[in-house]
């Protein structure tokens, strides 16, 4: 055995998983394609009356929608607003998991205890339901300024709070976990000894040592992100046209599904497809990352 | 033991009751009450009818007021009536439990006939192209949106093939038999099995995986006897508990339905009937369906742990 | 592996045996898509309740497929030349009119009883107590006594004398031997009905059909009333099918689940287009342009919108008719004011607004709003940033909105959508006139209604008339007043007449709301199904159900013999609507 670093240990293995590279390389045309959405197709928002649900053609590789939109282009207009939401939902849900579950490790006691109770209470909430009622509540009731409440980010920062607030609990429950087993080793326990100070502690050592289960954990949830993000916009309570993202175009193409079924192809295997390819992602990194895991 | 069921089952209360709270608020924050809507909807309805009507509904009330009213009556049994289906809370609900519960029965059954034996099957041969296969197809499961499945579905099977009926539970005339229901649940419950089935396929491999690891299997191995029994016997046993604990804590969401199926099928089941009351602002129904979903997950939370300290010798609770 | 043949013709068989259930002749399955809630008639206004409901109970009186108002469950309608309307004078001295009203003489309950007085007093009684949960009290506010003169006439005095004084649509009877005991606690009465307690109770049913069977989100069937006095109804069963989801309800019909789908509750525009489009040769596709007025109201309190220039503006840059021909192949009729060109008092002499991108231009040049880059400004530097607000979920009206939206930026006008749920941009959005610049939505109306409660200035809703009242623009036009309590007043026709085009011409020019279509609603009928006729209106077209039947020309179904001599003999009696 020849020592390594866990890093290059984990890109050796994750070079040999066939699933992971497949995921990594859809995500990498994924992103290449929507940031390159103005070059590759016209603009996702220009009308054409004339090409509605136009076949495909040189002018329109994918087809044109109801309005006479260019799909391709707002296929890759969603994939930003789709991927956008995720990474940041899950950021933040990444953001509050950690942060609940190193407290409630850490300090342990009536912390701990208060902290996984409303963990628990959390994860037994029906959640499509609830989003459903976080969705239609009427923001300017909070006190939120009329302006911003139109704006697209606006649009997307609700979508992201109402998914990320409700997200945290795989993280927090892991990173306690794991915060509890470091806690008690030796190391930890000498620098507690020597004086250091909590926030230095969890900072210094614990951290560092939950960041691979959570990198795993926040890949793994960006799919399932994915698929709420787009199940509410499909349901009308998520991102609303003319902004485009996959959930809502599969809402418009739904109703035309028996004379334009490929409306309906197109976004739901984009939808798909991302969310594989975050899967195995997660899947492979989780395999690369685990220190007992077998070579090979 | 009892003592841990005991103060499970009252945080569970608690939780109940602040959840309750919560969405009783959260859907006052819901703008329009019914009688506004009605305002909108009916040109001859003049201020003195909204009043009258707001009073009627006790809507004239703050939120708070009408809660703590609602609570009380509650806690006497009285669930009222749901505004919508202008019936009794329960008359409405309980239809729509029951034809939610075929659904996701059936949606289980399928997802574990199919998921155990091909969780078995790839940690038989960990590593091999089948089980390279099998880990694809779980992933592909999980990452089904389930609404467009489901069309993909009625697209074929009852549109180009004719085969299957598109919606609906039954037809409305000459239907009813038990051959015309289980038509009708075939795409549903495929829709959801399909997405649902891979979960179960990744949990069973990996406990399967995991208990080959155990001394016990290595031993039993050692003894001679051969790999089908050995894994039929002992495996098999230790490494379906965890399944049957995520099993355990799936029931509870199962009182939620599956809303976007349900949406699809036009299925008239529990996730519609909560969609419904909440965009409807039936006030009674929604609130009831959200805290028995809620209820039922923490139940089968507090199952789940039961199930894992029957199964598993090696854990107690004291 | 090969499946034994015998276990693969099993499977067939349960695929396929079943695919399409052999429907008997005399049944009629009809998709829709809202679920109905209560099925009182007087409690809560839905669609899809008096869809289904107007084929079991029958109102005094309605508006016909000609657009003219007919007696349904009454004999002959009263009116000032058949001396059965008499003006006179009120204790106010106000004037007000008797209206005399007899109960069709054979009219019954569907379990025997007939239909007489004592259920008009019921039916007023419960519409009037404060507590009964009756949502539209407005006809209970009108009839200020009600005189009986024996089992089946009776005399209404109301409060006033109107144009269309003998339209009594909204007073639907409450069967008082049912109804009158679950009354005793009036505040209860809402929980307690028999309609929703007792629903296929037959005797809360005077129409053709009565309702034998609820499933609730699923169906609704009816059969027909043993004690109907009118037409015998061609159907065994009809069975009203709720598919909330349109897509659904199009698979639906193409699987043969249902027979046909309602033009009222039935697929949007562009879908049935499509639709017809693919399928068109197999089913009778109607589309029936009616009351329903796609249109914007503009909010008056925004100095923007409150500026003529620039709403006559916003409306030369729209291409209505474009719009109209390519997204809804050209059977949304544009609309010019918000009255119908079907109705009678319609003129189309007033201010037509055809596609003019110059003119618009040249009209916000005017207004001080000069182009600079994409957006125009005005001399403060401000955007031309205006917001248009919509019900989320209406699919054809969410695409008009947007290429409202790209048609209006040529312009140089900024416009921003924001779709809402409809409970939100109804309850709030609209009725509390929150909406910052314009609204888009539609109107539903009877024909020749008067547009009191959406352009009077006493009816602009506010804090202190609790919301109420539809002018939600604040538009005040003393003129467009007077015009409006002349109108209803006016009983000779063609002052009348010249009254609403005089509005019409105010309408077009003032622009009070941004006339957008008339909405059509698509019948997709079985070709065989004769007699139903769209009405356009809010009256549905199941008022009239008794006249549905298959076409039995080409193919005599057998089960015709049985019910051929009793056709024959109610045949002979008189209907008082055809």
């Amino acid at each position: 055995m020849n020592p390594q670093s866990p890093l290059s240990r984990a890109r050796r293995r994750l070079k040999h998983d066939r699933a992971a590279l497949f995921g990594i390389v859809v995500l990498l045309l994924l992103a290449l394609g929507a940031g390159l959405a103005p070059f590759l197709a016209p603009d996702p928002e220009t009308l054409d009356l004339s090409a509605i649900y136009a076949a495909p053609s040189m002018d329109h590789w994918l087809g044109a929608d109801e309005l006479g939109r260019d799909v391709l282009a707002r296929l890759l207009n969603g994939a930003r607003v789709s991927l956008a939401v995720a990474a940041a939902t899950a950021l933040l849900a990444a953001l509050i998991g950690t942060s609940l579950g190193l407290l409630a490790g850490y300090y342990g006691g009536r912390l701990d205890a208060a902290l996984m109770r409303i963990t628990d209470g959390v994860m037994a909430l029906p959640l499509l339901p609830l989003l459903i009622v976080l969705a239609a509540i009427d923001p300017s009731k909070l006190g939120i300024a009329p302006e911003t409440l139109g704006s697209e980010d606006f649009a997307i920062g609700r979508i992201v709070l109402i998914i990320g607030l409700v997200g945290w609990t795989t993280v927090a429950r892991l990173v306690r976990a794991q915060t509890l087993s470091i806690k008690a080793r030796d190391y930890v326990r000498a620098a507690t000894a020597i004086g250091a100070g909590p926030g230095r502690i969890m900072r210094r050592h614990i951290l560092p040592n939950v960041a691979s289960p959570i990198v795993v954990a926040t890949t793994l949830s960006i799919g399932n992100i994915i698929l709420i993000e787009s199940a509410l916009s499909f349901l009308g309570l998520g991102i609303r046209p003319p902004l485009a993202s996959w959930g809502n175009m599969l809402t418009g193409a739904m109703n035309v599904v028996w004379s334009a079924p490929e409306q309906a192809l197109w976004p739901g295997l984009a939808i798909f497809l991302t969310v594989l390819a975050f899967n195995l992602v997660g899947d492979g990194l989780q395999r690369a990352l685990d220190p007992r895991g077998e070579e090979g | 033991m009892t003592h841990h069921i005991a103060s499970r089952t009252l945080q569970s209360l608690a939780v109940l009751l602040v959840m309750s709270f919560v969405v009783y608020g959260l859907i006052g924050l819901m703008p329009g009450d019914p009688i506004d809507l009605m305002i909108a909807s009916d040109p001859h309805l003049t201020g003195a009818d909204a009043v009258r009507l707001k009073a009627l509904y006790g809507l004239d009330k703050p939120w708070t007021e009408r809660y703590l009213r609602w609570l009380m009556q509650v806690l006497q049994g009285e669930l009222g009536y749901s505004r919508l289906y202008a019936r009794p809370v329960l008359d409405a609900m309980l239809p729509a439990l029951a034809n939610t519960a075929l659904l996701m029965l059936g949606a289980l059954t399928l997802a574990l006939v199919v998921a155990i034996p091909l969780g078995i099957a790839a940690a038989l041969r960990p590593g091999s192209a089948f089980d390279h296969g099998v880990n694809l197809v779980a992933f592909a499961s999980v990452s089904l949106p389930t609404f467009w499945l489901g069309l993909m579905l009625i697209v074929v099977f009852a549109v180009h093939l004719g085969w299957l009926p598109a919606s609906g539970m039954e037809e409305v005339t000459g239907g009813g038999g038990l051959a015309d229901r289980l038509r009708h649940m075939i795409l549903p419950v495929l829709t959801l099995g399909l997405a649902g089935m891979g979960q179960y396929i990744r949990h069973m491999r990996a406990a399967m995986l995991g208990e080959a690891h155990h001394d016990y299997v290595r031993t039993a191995r050692a003894k001679g006897c051969g790999p089908a029994r050995v894994v039929l016997v002992h495996q098999l046993r230790n490494a379906l508990i965890p399944v049957t604990t995520i099993l355990a804590l799936e029931v509870g969401g199962l009182f939620s339905g599956a809303l976007i199926t349900e949406t699809v099928f036009a299925w008239p089941g529990m996730g519609r009937l909560i969609y419904e009351a909440v965009m409807g602002n039936d006030f009674n129904l929604a609130l009831v369906g959200l805290l028995l979903a809620t209820a039922m997950t923490l139940l089968g939370s507090i199952l789940a742990d039961l199930a894992y300290a029957a199964l598993d010798r090696r854990v107690s609770y004291k | 592996m090969t499946l034994p043949p015998r276990l693969l013709a099993a499977l067939m068989l349960l695929c396929l045996g079943f695919a399409a259930p052999a429907r008997a002749k005399d049944e009629l399955v009809i998709g829709i898509y809202q679920v109905p809630a209560t099925f009182h008639p007087n409690i809560e206004s839905m669609l899809a309740k008096t869809y289904i409901l107007d084929m079991a109970s029958r109102p005094f009186t309605a508006y016909d497929a000609q657009w003219k108002l007919v007696c349904l469950l009454c004999e002959t309608l009263p009116t000032l030349e058949n001396g059965l309307a008499k003006p006179e004078k009120i204790n106010g001295g106000s004037q007000g009119v008797a209206l005399t009203y007899t109960i069709r003489a054979e009219a019954k309950w569907a379990d025997g009883t007939p239909v007489t007085t004592e259920d008009v007093l019921f039916t007023m009684d419960a519409g009037r107590h404060p507590l009964s949960g009756v949502s539209n009290a407005e006809i209970y506010r009108r009839i200020l006594k009600v005189e009986v003169k024996d089992k089946k006439t009776f005399v209404l005095h109301m409060d006033r004398l109107t144009f269309d004084y003998n339209a009594i649509n909204d007073l639907r009877l409450l069967p008082a031997h049912l109804e009158r005991p679950r009354f005793d606690k009036p505040a209860e009465y809402r929980n307690r009905t028999a309609y929703d307690q007792d629903t296929t109770n037959p005797g809360l049913y005077n129409g053709p059909f009565r309702i034998t069977q609820v499933v609730q989100g699923s169906h609704v069937v009816l059969e027909p009333n043993a004690h109907w006095d009118g037409k015998k109804p061609a159907f065994r069963r009809i069975v009203v099918k709720i598919v909330e989801n349109t897509a659904a309800l199009e698979a639906n019909l193409l699987s043969g689940g249902v027979d046909m789908i309602a033009g009222e509750l039935g697929l949007p525009l562009d879908q049935a287009i499509a639709f017809e489009k693919r399928n068109g040769k197999n089913y009778a596709v109607t589309y029936k342009p009616g009351l329903v007025y796609e249109h914007i109201d503009v909010n008056f309190a925004s100095p923007i919108m409150a500026d003529k220039r620039v709403r006559q503006a916003l409306m030369l840059a729209l291409d209505r008719d474009l719009v109209n021909k390519q997204l809804f192949d050209g059977r949304q009729p544009v609309a010019l004011t918000a009255i119908n060109p079907l109705d009678s008092v319609h003129t189309d002499a007033v201010t037509h607004y055809k596609y003019d991108p110059a003119k618009a231009a040249a009209l916000l040049d005017a207004a001080g709003w000069k182009q600079s880059g994409s957006v125009r400004r005005n001399d403060k530097g401000e955007p031309l940033a205006l917001e248009l607000g919509t019900t989320a979920g209406n699919r054809s009206r969410e695409l008009v909105a947007q290429v409202l939206q790209a048609q209006w930026r040529k312009i140089g006008a900024d416009v921003r959508l924001k779709a809402e749920p409809p409970r939100v941009f109804f309850a709030e959005s609209v009725t509390k006139r929150q909406f910052p610049h314009m609204a888009l939505f539609a109107w539903y109306s009877a024909p020749e209604s008067v547009p009191r409660t959406t352009l009077h200035s006493t009816q602009i809703p506010s804090e202190k008339n609790n919301w109420s009242g539809q002018n939600y623009p604040g538009y005040v036009n003393p003129r467009m007043d007077e015009l409006i309590d002349a109108i209803e007043v006016e009983l000779n026709r063609p002052k009348r007449v010249a009254l609403w085009h005089e509005l019409q011409r105010i309408y077009a020019e003032d622009l009070p709301a941004l006339p957008l279509f008339f909405r059509a609603d698509a019948f997709i009928l079985p070709k065989q199904l004769k007699g139903l006729v769209p009405t356009g209106h809010q009256d549905p077209s199941t008022l009239w159900v008794e006249q549905w039947r298959w076409d039995t020309a080409e193919d005599a179904p057998p089960v015709a013999e049985k019910t051929e001599p009793e056709k024959k003999k109610k045949n002979g009696k008189a209907k008082n609507h055809s």
